[in-house]
């Protein structure tokens, strides 16, 4: 049998591209950067996202890219299994769904039908509605939500603009989530302290096995202290937990890293979370992925969300503290509990 | 399996015989052919959209189509300014309005077909005379075949591939079954290397030792909820790599299974779960 791989076009071979955005500046940007793809003017990004039946593995192994316009309400409240970090007004928005990473356990395989990756063109509308949102109270806002901004900067210039967007609005302040290893945007971007870099960390044995295609641990640090060295507040995100059985050392030998290449002291603050998903989406994942064990993992439904079995989510969780409260203040360590918001 | 689906049997002929199909003598709605080494199935549905979706159903539904192993593909002429084999990427049906969108995940250049061949389709309702978009192909079933098989075939699973025979005219008398034919023939060797190129491609399926997994289901008097239970710990072990026999032989031999009632069964449930984890 020939490999999957030589199969396959290279991602983004195909370019669906919404009518009504096909003279967009920044469509007219992002195709001519992909000369030699195939361009599909389309009514709808529905119409080609939300096909049933599509392949979410194997459009994550060659994505398609789908350029639209995001119409109606683009900025949401924070779900209660997302930590808010003590801001009162939490939400997130979606300005691209999907991303270029490919992580085993991510909720958006069960979230949507499709793994082709959507840019909505058009982040001057949902600038507008944030400043809307600005006009009722102070916003906290993740940007980099149901993807990975950083990851797409390249094509979209969206951390740019919201980075220049917060800076003018003192009431709002963003976290821009991510996996990437990329330094070259804190060169682009003048440093605010309401524009917050989130940096998910796992064990490097971990990366290798769930998070496909993100950057590994000493780049994604890397990239963290630079942020840092630039005067940009940084998070580190030790969530989701995930169980392996050699876990302990594993996150042991990965906070002597963290601390070997950041100045844990300079931190805005850290965020721990074990791995935890909705019953719906991992009925879907399960049947996409059957050879997942992350995803077959026997999880224990806790109201409505999969978790792992209490005990040994104590454990992780415990482990991970004592961790880091070696080195980090208590008070600036978020934990996730699902249970006492629900 | 590879499922075809042509309209007419003059744009067929020359795949059947390459493919050595032979005639399905059963009594069928529609010229069905097949392969003796069930590789393929080939229909021939007549023209139009009403007996492209039926005979599409009655294909997929007879030798029913396998979402993880099999491919689904329509073939056929079309009218349009390039001449050549298209890989088509949106069929738009001129009726309704709707865009249909099969997956293009495959590279498909090395049997002739580069990404620059793909183009657009509109079905339309009768014989075009002219083009009015000389960029996009026309013809009269594909809008059609592929609302029917998605019922069936997931779109990364289907193709759709239409051979130029004409740029529009005004007496469809014109294009004659054996010119159908003709151009037909000359495209056959490109989709037999497409069939070739796909037909190992089969997506895991995570299956399980489904005897192990009764056996114990049985042995341990579970419900059905606790059947769950233990189906989800069998698939994790195979995706984890963990060999469930010998968990569950040390079990027997611990005298826990088989167990006296549906509780016990229950505990032991749990102990297979920590053993597992």
């Amino acid at each position: 049998m020939s490999s999957v791989k030589d199969l396959f076009n290279f991602p983004f071979s195909h370019i669906y591209v919404e009518e009504k955005v096909m003279d967009h500046e920044l469509t007219r940007k992002i195709l001519s950067r992909y000369a030699k793809s195939s361009v599909i003017p389309i009514t709808h990004y529905k119409d080609v996202f939300n096909r049933p039946n599509q392949s979410f593995l194997l459009q994550k192994a060659v994505p398609s890219l789908i350029l639209a316009r995001n119409t109606g309400a683009s900025v949401f409240q924070g779900a209660p299994v997302c930590q808010d970090f003590g801001y009162d007004h939490f939400y997130y928005t979606s300005c691209a769904r999907n991303c270029i990473f490919d992580c085993e356990y991510c909720y958006l395989r069960g979230m949507y039908g499709s793994g082709n990756v959507v840019i909505f063109v058009n982040l001057e509308d949902i600038l507008s509605e944030v400043e809307e949102l600005l006009k009722e109270h102070p916003v906290y806002l993740c940007v980099s939500f149901d993807t990975d901004l950083i990851a797409l900067e390249n094509l979209t210039g969206f951390v740019a603009r919201w980075a220049e967007f917060t800076r003018s609005h003192e009431d709002l302040t963003i976290e821009i989530r991510t996996k990437s290893f990329r330094k070259d945007i804190y060169e682009k971007i003048a440093p605010c302290d309401r524009v917050i870099f989130a940096y998910t960390l796992s064990p490097q044995e971990i990366i290798e096995k769930y998070e496909k295609r993100t950057a590994s641990l000493a780049e994604r640090l890397g990239a963290a202290a630079c942020a840092m060295e630039k005067g940009f507040p940084v998070r580190l995100c030790f969530d989701p937990l995930i169980y392996v059985q050699n876990g302990k050392d594993l996150y042991t030998s990965m906070f002597e890293e963290v601390q070997r290449n950041i100045d844990v002291h300079r931190l805005k603050d850290v965020s721990v979370g074990s791995f935890r998903i909705s019953s719906e989406y991992i009925k879907k994942i399960r049947k996409d992925f059957p050879t997942s064990s992350i995803c077959q993992f026997p999880y224990e439904n806790r109201d409505g969300y999969m978790q792992y079995p209490r005990e040994l989510q104590k454990e992780m969780e415990n482990t991970l503290l004592t961790l880091l409260q070696s080195f980090i203040s208590k008070d600036k360590i978020y934990m996730t509990d699902t249970e006492e918001k629900t | 399996m590879f499922f075809i689906v042509c309209a007419l049997s003059a744009e067929a002929k020359p795949l059947i015989s390459a493919l050595s199909l032979r005639r399905d003598t059963h009594a069928c709605p529609y010229d069905t052919f097949f392969a003796e080494d069930s590789s393929c199935v080939l229909v021939i549905s007549g023209m139009g959209t009403v007996a492209a979706a039926s005979a599409t159903t009655y294909l997929l539904t007879r030798f029913g189509f396998n979402k993880e192993q099999d491919f689904f593909l329509n073939f056929g002429s079309c009218a349009g300014a390039a001449p050549g084999l298209h890989p088509i990427h949106k069929i738009h049906d001129d009726v309704t309005g709707r865009d249909f969108y099969p997956d293009m995940l495959y590279d498909l250049s090395s049997c002739g077909l580069p990404l620059s061949s793909e183009k657009a389709l509109v079905t339309v309702s009768h014989v075009v005379s002219s083009l009015a978009d000389p960029e996009l192909l026309y013809e009269m079933e594909a809008s059609a075949v592929f609302q029917a098989a998605a019922r069936f075939v997931p779109p990364h699973r289907m193709l759709f591939l239409k051979y130029v025979s004409d740029s529009g005219t005004d007496d469809p008398k014109k294009i004659t079954s054996a010119l159908l034919t003709a151009w037909a023939e000359k495209h056959v060797s490109t989709i037999l290397r497409v069939i070739q190129y796909l037909k190992d491609q089969k997506e895991e399926d995570g299956a399980i030792d489904e005897d192990l997994f009764l056996g114990t289901a049985l042995a341990l008097r579970l419900s059905e909820t606790m059947r769950h239970e233990l189906h989800q710990f069998f698939v994790y072990a195979k995706a984890e790599g963990i060999d469930m026999e010998p968990i569950l032989s040390d079990l027997e031999k611990e005298g826990k299974i088989p167990s006296g009632s549906k509780r016990e069964g229950k505990e032991v449930l749990d102990v297979i779960r920590q053993r597992l984890i």
